[in-house]
């Protein structure tokens, strides 16, 4: 029987997760497709759930689709759209469909996202919803409700890596307090600094899986730079994005260098292209992490 | 104090665009001490109206319009208002709605109320409390996150701040920069340690 994410969680192995997007629509033909481009290269696919707070198919009904198709899913679910009835009750929901890994987070403002008139619920923050999540695997709900045979998550959470960030960390430790199995981070190309960061939580036994996005560009980097909280792609990086005769092929590159020097530092890596995952098998074989299982 | 901002000119003539004969009710608290319902902006809000054709049938500034006693007490400071066949109360949303609750025509709104907050050194600060009936704000350095922050964040802030500006809004401090600022500067920032869990009522607890 093949080994599961909790079970390569509590191995030695360096983890692989990959992000997919649901659909603007009901047609699961391009995710599933884009799913398939890395089967058997990574180790669970991450679903998201309205990212940057565009609508789109709830991650509820992916992660199903791709569990059929014979992936490991991690779901991820954001206290923006629902409240605590409604994030436990996807929950029980989750579980009952045969998904096992979550990924808690507190989600883009909908200010942000294409229905900025939406209003935005954060009834629970991710702290509170994870620690929810460790009752109901207890077998209460919020209210102290009996919960009949109660889910048992793998659970993630995010955290952002500077570590000169006190109250970003102090929240960090927080959500590792709850008792989760896994913290996700946003993209990393500053390696010093993730270096840092990880010093800091040094005495924090949770795997961390650091986020990485393959660069298409020194303006995609600039931009990046300004408007993506948490990212931080040093000039060297950028300069060498700028100079090259083929951009895309060079942002892979350093993808792969930053995997290599990641492998060092910590537990796994999250991988987010834009758009598709058609480099990604190229990308984790320049890196020499994997090859096809 | 309510904070409110005056609705465009246009827009207050739109509402009214069906209606004449209008008593303007002001309000001499917190829309006075901002200058959307005080005395100056009634009389300024009724040349308008007149020089747009309406009728204006007189004006009232109560001490506070979300704390009218009754018509006659309105009656009481102008008789004129027994001539309105509209009013428009330029006050918060509990001044229209008190105004409302005592005369027996239609009532506008000539603001938009925008939050809970205050006035100091001259300037306006909306948004300082979300009036959620359990103050803790002590545990945040007197900084509260339930209304300055847009996602009520209780454990810290979320991952979307930039150099210390709000994810919604960069002209915007992002509350928890505030709220470490204020806990730092009064030696408290071992507050930050507190994990403040979602409460629900429970039988135990009723």
């Amino acid at each position: 029987m093949s080994r599961t994410f909790k079970d390569k969680l509590s191995s030695n192995d360096f983890l692989i997760t990959a992000e997919v997007s649901p659909p603007k629509g009901t047609d699961l033909i391009d995710v599933l497709s884009d799913a398939e481009l890395i089967r058997g290269w990574v180790d669970a696919l991450n679903v998201t759930d309205n990212q940057k707070a565009i609508m789109r198919m709830s991650p509820l009904a992916v992660s199903k689709s791709l569990l059929d198709s014979g992936h490991e899913v991690i779901m991820q679910l954001t206290c923006r759209d629902r409240n605590r009835l409604a994030l436990q009750s996807d929950l029980l929901g989750a579980y009952s469909m045969g998904i096992r890994n979550i990924c808690i987070m507190t989600g883009d403002h909908t200010t942000k996202g294409d229905h900025p008139k939406a209003r935005p619920v954060y009834d629970l923050d991710s702290v509170q919803l994870l620690k929810i999540v460790r009752k109901m695997q207890e077998g209460f709900d919020l209210a102290g409700n009996v919960i009949e045979n109660p889910p048992q998550f793998v659970v993630g959470a995010v955290t952002n890596t500077d570590p000169s960030k006190k109250a970003q960390m102090m929240k960090l430790r927080k959500k590792v307090k709850t008792g989760i199995n896994f913290m996700q981070t946003q993209a990393v190309y500053d390696i010093s600094m993730f270096e840092s960061f990880m010093e800091s939580i040094g005495d924090i036994e949770v795997p961390i899986i650091a986020g990485v996005i393959p660069l298409r560009s020194a303006n995609m980097a600039r931009f990046m730079n300004g408007n993506i909280p948490g990212i931080n792609v040093p000039d060297e990086i950028i300069e060498r994005m700028e100079s090259a005769e083929k951009p895309k092929d060079e942002g892979m590159d350093i993808c792969a260098e930053t995997i290599k020097e990641l492998k060092k530092l910590c537990r796994g890596i999250h991988l987010m292209p834009i758009g598709k995952h058609n480099n990604t098998p190229t990308i984790l074989e320049m890196a020499d992490i994997r090859k096809k299982q | 104090m309510i904070i409110s901002s005056a609705k465009p000119f246009e827009e207050i003539l739109e509402m009214l665009k069906n209606e004449d004969d209008i008593f303007v009710v002001g309000c001499n608290a917190c829309a006075a001490k901002i200058h959307v319902g005080g005395e100056p902006e009634v009389l300024e809000m009724c040349k308008r109206l007149e020089d747009a054709g309406k009728h204006v049938v007189g004006w009232v500034i109560p001490s506070a319009a979300c704390s009218v006693a009754s018509f006659d007490s309105l009656v009481e400071k102008n008789p004129a208002i027994k001539d309105a066949k509209t009013i428009l109360v330029m006050a918060c949303g509990s001044g229209v709605s008190i105004v409302a609750g005592v005369v027996d025509v239609p009532v506008y709104p000539s603001n938009d109320t925008v939050s809970l907050g205050g006035r100091t050194q001259g300037e306006v600060v909306p948004e300082l409390c979300a009036m959620c009936g359990e103050c803790k704000i002590h545990y945040f350095g007197s900084v509260c996150p339930k209304s300055l922050c847009p996602k009520h964040l209780l454990n810290g802030p979320c991952g979307g701040s930039v150099n210390g500006k709000c994810e919604i809004d960069p002209e915007k401090d992002c509350a928890w920069e505030l709220i470490c600022n204020r806990l730092e500067k009064i030696g408290r920032l071992d507050l930050l340690d507190i994990t403040w869990d979602a409460e629900e009522t429970t039988e135990d607890s009723v």
